[in-house]
């Protein structure tokens, strides 16, 4: 069976492809029985083939039910979250259909891997045509896109949800909040930490904590409320704090920064080696520089020595000058006098 | 960031479901800082100190840490099988390092103690040096609680290793500048070569 779907990049030609093969069948059987056994082979490989190939459509349809099914939660998921006000709060029908729709995406999401699997491995095993991969190809595609758009909606649902939560708890406090005043009241008492055996148990909510968190405190307030009050005449009223916080968290987060602090100091060590690096290879330009001035000031040096050396010893050069000298004289003289 | 007073008390019982069950908290050690109230007001506050320590170590359930505000004081009481252990802080006092105090505070009187404690019915008297020393060196939460100082210690090396960084970049910027300097000189040098050997040449003609 093939999906149809409003996405699908493929037609569904089934009709045409039954003609043909009711066609061809009877080609082959009107053929001499001689070559019926490879004939009879030949049919059954193709059998085996379209049974393969009929397991995997199976999947294929199975997958894209579940998906149409989830979907279908999902849109009621929605109206519901939509729906909440602030006292007629459906907290556990939610909470159970949000369970129930993340277990279905999870089995489909596996069931889909699987199934591409299976294509797969089909795909390296036979004597299958390619117009059969490309088709089980697109098929796996096609599941996949869907089962992406169903799980961005599921999270589309659970923020619109939460962002309700948000406005509902402010707007609780805006109504309630004279009766939490603490500040005059002596006896108050807080929400008491969480105790090791329980806090385990609050590890598995928390995906959905963040979308119940303040849901909860609602019910515990009420619980805590009825022994204290029944007890202690003294401590008078409770204290609610929105955020789930517990020894064993805060110990846990505490590890948590310890470890990215060190992160951060390793990474700033390396980049503290890297420049220093670099560094190292400018000093070694600059020493290179300075080698080449060095060699080139002392062969100026040199030349200039030899200079000197030839000017001051070298009496032929003393005479020519002096005549030159005399040369220039006669002729200042010549010339003014 | 003040810690007030630490106590430890044997508490049996579950704690907050009846009124008239378990007997009352049995105080075993008592170290408490009332420096800052007045002279006349320190006892009063001591008695104040201690009954609040009864009712609370009384309402812990065993194996549950708990935090009771009351005006502007913290009390963090810890219940480890029977026995208790508080402490009264301000609200600045980190309450992960309290709780670790108390720990510590725990292990120590099961160090020193042994099991006797659960045979104590009235009152203990005698001072325990250990929590006055621990009131006196606990002041500091990050000597309380390691995970604290290790964070502190790491926030400071971040810091210095800040600085260096900065450091590092002001002495390329310099190297860079030498290593134009220095090109700049052996250029200069080089026409200088230049120049001594032209005028060693040219002139040796005249």
């Amino acid at each position: 069976m093939h999906s149809r779907s409003g996405q699908s990049s493929y037609r569904d030609r089934t009709q045409e492809f039954l003609t043909i093969a009711e066609r061809l069948k009877k080609s082959f059987s009107s053929v001499p029985n001689a070559p019926s056994s490879s004939a009879g082979s030949r049919l059954e490989g193709q059998k085996t083939a379209v049974s393969i190939q009929s397991e995997f459509n199976k999947r294929a349809s199975k997958i894209g039910l579940g998906i149409h099914q989830t979907s279908q939660k999902l849109a009621k998921l929605a109206k519901l979250a939509k729906r909440t006000s602030v006292f007629d709060d459906p907290t556990v029908e939610i909470q159970e259909l949000t369970a129930v729709i993340k277990q279905d995406i999870n089995a489909l999401n596996s069931a889909v891997i699987d199934l591409q699997l299976l294509c797969n491995s089909q795909n390296e095993s036979g004597n299958i045509s390619s117009d059969t991969t490309n088709h089980s190809t697109t098929v796996v595609d096609n599941l996949k896109n869907r089962l992406m758009s169903t799980t961005k909606d599921f999270k589309e649902v659970l923020t619109v949800r939460t962002e309700n939560l948000k406005v509902h708890e402010n707007r609780r406090q805006l109504f309630s909040s004279s009766a939490s005043k603490d500040s005059t009241n002596p006896f108050i008492r807080q929400r008491p930490l969480v105790s090791r055996a329980s806090s385990d148990s609050s590890a598995p909510p928390a995906p959905w904590a963040n979308s119940s968190a303040s849901s909860q405190p609602f019910p515990r307030k009420k619980k805590n409320g009825d022994p204290s009050t029944s007890t202690q005449p003294l401590l008078q009223q409770q204290q609610m704090v929105p955020v789930q916080d517990s020894y064993m968290q805060s110990r846990a987060e505490a590890l948590h920064n310890v470890e990215s602090t060190i992160h951060e100091l390793s990474n700033i060590f390396t980049q503290l080696a890297t420049m220093v690096s670099q560094q190292g290879e400018l000093a070694i330009r600059i020493d290179e520089n300075m080698d080449d001035t060095l060699a080139n000031v002392e062969g100026a040096q040199g030349a200039l020595l030899k200079y000197l050396n030839s000017i001051s010893s070298n009496r032929w050069l003393m005479i020519k000058i002096f005549f030159v000298l005399m040369v220039f004289l006669m002729i200042f003289l010549f010339f003014v006098a | 960031m003040k810690i007030t007073a630490l106590l430890v008390l044997k508490c049996s019982g579950a704690g907050d479901s009846s009124s008239s069950g378990p007997a009352e908290a049995v105080v075993l050690a008592n170290a408490s800082d009332v420096s800052h109230f007045g002279y006349f007001q320190r006892s009063a506050a001591k008695e104040f100190i201690l009954f609040v320590a009864r009712t609370v170590a009384k309402r812990t359930p065993p194996g549950q840490r708990q935090s009771v505000q009351h005006e502007e004081y913290k009390v963090h009481s810890y219940n480890r099988n029977g026995l208790c252990a508080l402490a009264f802080m301000d609200d600045h006092y980190p309450v992960r390092s309290a709780f670790s105090l108390l720990n510590t505070v725990l292990d120590d009187y099961q160090k020193t103690f042994g099991d006797s404690w659960r045979a104590v019915e009235a009152d203990a008297t005698q001072p325990w040096p250990y929590l006055n020393e621990a009131l006196t060196k606990f002041q500091d939460p990050a000597e309380a609680d390691k995970l604290l100082k290790i964070q502190r210690d790491l926030d400071e090396t971040k810091i210095i290793l800040h600085k260096t960084i900065d450091s590092v970049l002001a002495r390329g910027e310099k190297l860079d500048s030498l290593v134009e300097k220095s090109s700049d000189l052996s250029a200069a040098s080089q026409m200088f070569y230049k120049q001594a050997k032209k005028t060693n040449q040219c002139c040796a003609i005249l």
